[in-house]
């Protein structure tokens, strides 16, 4: 490993990603770029369609092809490009270097199957662990994402279990091997408020124990703020700015971003007459204006951002954002 | 032990469906069913003969006795002797049941299978050629009418105008080649159009379990193809598989195969009710009827039984 030391866990370079529709393909994801270092948690943000849940699928290669496509770019993980794995060698990798939860626990889970059935499943595909061995340390899994009677719990099916202890199983199973990166896609937004919380810091404790690197996609800024080191905001399928965490809460740079945290609903001093929005609509991915994407719901907007895409560029004091007229 | 609980509280519910349906068929066949006096005494009669032959036939009795009767033939498989041969029905029965399971059971397994391993592909597929050239054939094969199959199949496998290969007609299944010869044609014709529905069904179901999230969550965990096509898409497909492969079940036993067995001349159920629709024989058919009613609720409870042992979402309360 010494030699790879300075080379990031993660590096996606230019990635694209299209999808085959009848008004012909469509980039959902359109040169996104970013590195992530052993250990780093980074937030993907984004409203919804703008690419962050693609963005994450990929980086399994899980993306459903057809209708899906990796148009170009390339992603580098532990020193491997992703795109030019074969299938075998993905499906070893899958669950056990790179693990992802996703957003739906009611139904990610496969309802024939016992918890320990499906936990003792992977176990035993990627470690190797014979029966016995591996439903010893199911229990021991249930145990440390802190699920109340355990043993019992084994034997049971998902819809025997509540949303939260679903969650909780579903993270149980992703860090059953020790992946080097989990994904974690909307984890929480399916979940009661209370027990979003409750696995949020599940995930946070077992993520600086197990000290993996960690992209969280999401649409909850909130989230966000309180997990990740790190942000990347997205938008129509490309990234507008990224920063750490407290600098692009403290001065978001790029308009988009500013809209996103004001029109966060949070309990304030003062009741406002109306939450903040941010104007107009996302454009249709099947025809971007030609300059910014942004351009039609910006409030800084000018003659250069509709003739010409910003490119994203180096800030000062750390981060980049791609604007003409980025916020002081 | 909750299985069987289950099972005896499953059967007991089946008892008023019983009832109803064997109600239900002995109005409609039996009370309302042919009457065979005038057939006995032909024109001319006096009313005294009538009153006689009436009381000889039992049909002065009241509806609940004849009924109780009925159900009394059905629960000893005792229907006495067919009108028109005079052998009795439940030798019948136990001559042509048998040959219609051996004719049908392959066709059944096999357009099932095959219809399943088609889908399978075609699924896998979805939207490429394969996919396409399979659904196209199954269409042509749900669209062509089965006695238009029967008959080509027949011209070319079995005349001197095709391949003549098979026996025409008949039945024997004294040797194993000899079985084979005379079932080869009625299952190559009841698979070709079998295969149409049962590939079109199965691959809708795979379809749409292929789209579920708990298969991509097996996906993001390695996986390989084989094991999510049993362990997420198969088991979790099982209850509409079952269902329609336990519903075909009672009308191959006792109904058999109709058109096959009359096209082909094999003295399978089938056949034996053919001719006793055509000829009025009544001992016949309320036997056949009332066994395929209550067939049909059998069905329906192990059918219960079926989902419960695929499905642990359903439950046995």
């Amino acid at each position: 490993m010494a030699g790879v030391a300075d080379e990031p866990l993660l590096s996606v370079r230019d990635l694209a990603i299209e999808f085959d529709t009848l008004d012909g393909p469509v980039r959902a994801v359109d040169g996104v770029s970013f590195d992530l270092r052993c250990g780093e948690t980074v937030g993907l943000v984004g409203e919804s369609g703008c690419g962050k849940t693609v963005t994450g699928l990929s980086l399994l290669r899980l993306v459903p092809e057809p209708p899906g496509r990796y148009a170009g770019g390339s992603i580098r993980f532990g020193g491997r490009e992703l795109l030019a794995l074969p299938e075998a060698e993905l499906r070893a990798l899958r669950g056990r270097d790179v693990a992802m939860v996703f957003q739906e626990p009611m139904t990610a889970l496969n309802p024939v199957f016992t918890i320990g059935s499906q936990l003792t499943e992977v176990l035993r595909r990627h470690r190797g662990l014979g029966r016995r061995e591996a439903r010893v340390q199911a229990l021991a899994l249930l145990e440390r994402v802190h699920i109340p009677e355990a043993a019992r719990r084994l034997d049971e099916y998902p819809h025997q279990l509540s949303g939260g202890q679903r969650q909780r199983v579903m993270i149980a199973m992703a860090l059953s091997c020790g992946p080097r990166l989990l994904v974690a896609d909307e984890p929480t937004t399916a979940l009661d408020v209370t027990t979003q919380a409750e696995v949020l810091a599940e995930i946070r404790r077992l993520q600086g124990e197990l000290g993996m690197a960690m992209i969280l996609v999401t649409h909850d800024l909130g989230v966000v703020a309180e997990t990740c080191a790190r942000a990347i905001v997205m938008y129509c399928g490309v990234i507008v700015e990224t920063n750490a965490t407290a600098a692009l809460f403290a001065q978001p740079r790029h308009p988009y971003t500013l809209g996103l945290l004001q029109s966060v609903p949070r309990v304030r001093e003062t009741r406002l007459a109306e939450l903040p929005v941010i104007p107009g609509r996302v454009p249709d991915l099947r025809s971007l204006p030609p300059g910014c994407r942004f351009a039609d719901r910006c409030p800084r907007v000018s003659e250069r951002c509709r003739a010409e895409e910003p490119a994203l560029t180096p800030i000062a004091g750390g981060g980049q954002v791609a604007c003409h007229h980025p916020q002081p | 032990m909750d299985v069987l609980q289950f099972a005896l509280r499953k059967l007991l519910a089946g008892v008023p469906l019983l009832v109803g349906v064997t109600l239900l068929s002995f109005t409609l066949m039996v009370y309302f069913g042919p009457d065979k006096t005038y057939e006995l005494l032909g024109k001319n009669s006096t009313a005294a003969q009538i009153a006689e032959v009436r009381h000889e036939l039992g049909y002065d009795r009241p509806f609940f006795v004849r009924y109780a009767e009925y159900l009394r033939e059905l629960a000893t498989l005792d229907f006495g002797h067919s009108d028109s041969t005079g052998a009795k029905v439940s030798t019948l029965l136990a001559r042509s049941i048998p040959v219609s399971l051996a004719l049908e059971l392959p066709g059944f397994v096999l357009g099932n299978l095959l219809g399943l391993a088609l889908a399978l592909t075609a699924a896998f597929h979805r939207g490429r050629w394969p996919d396409k050239l399979i659904m196209g054939v199954a269409v042509v094969g749900m669209s062509v009418s089965f006695l238009i199959v029967i008959f080509a199949f027949q011209i070319w496998f079995c005349t001197s105008h095709g391949l003549n290969w098979f026996p025409v007609r008949g039945w024997s299944a004294a040797g194993p080649l000899d079985y084979l010869a005379h079932i080869a044609v009625p299952t190559l014709a009841t698979v070709f159009v079998a295969l149409g529905y049962n590939t079109r069904f199965y691959r809708a179901v795979i379809v749409e379990e292929m789209g579920r999230d708990h298969v991509r969550t097996a996906r993001a965990f390695g996986t390989p193809p084989l094991r999510l096509l049993w362990r997420n898409i198969l088991k979790n497909c099982a209850i509409p598989i079952v269902t329609r492969v336990m519903f075909t079940i009672p009308s191959i036993v006792i109904g058999g195969a109709l058109l096959i067995e009359t096209a082909f001349g094999i003295p399978g159920v089938g056949r034996v009710t053919y001719e006793a629709i055509i000829s009025g024989d009544q001992p016949v058919l309320k036997a056949v009827v009332g066994l395929t009613a209550s067939l049909f609720v059998l069905t329906l409870l192990v059918t219960d039984i079926l989902y419960r042992a695929v499905d642990p979402r359903v439950s046995l309360q």
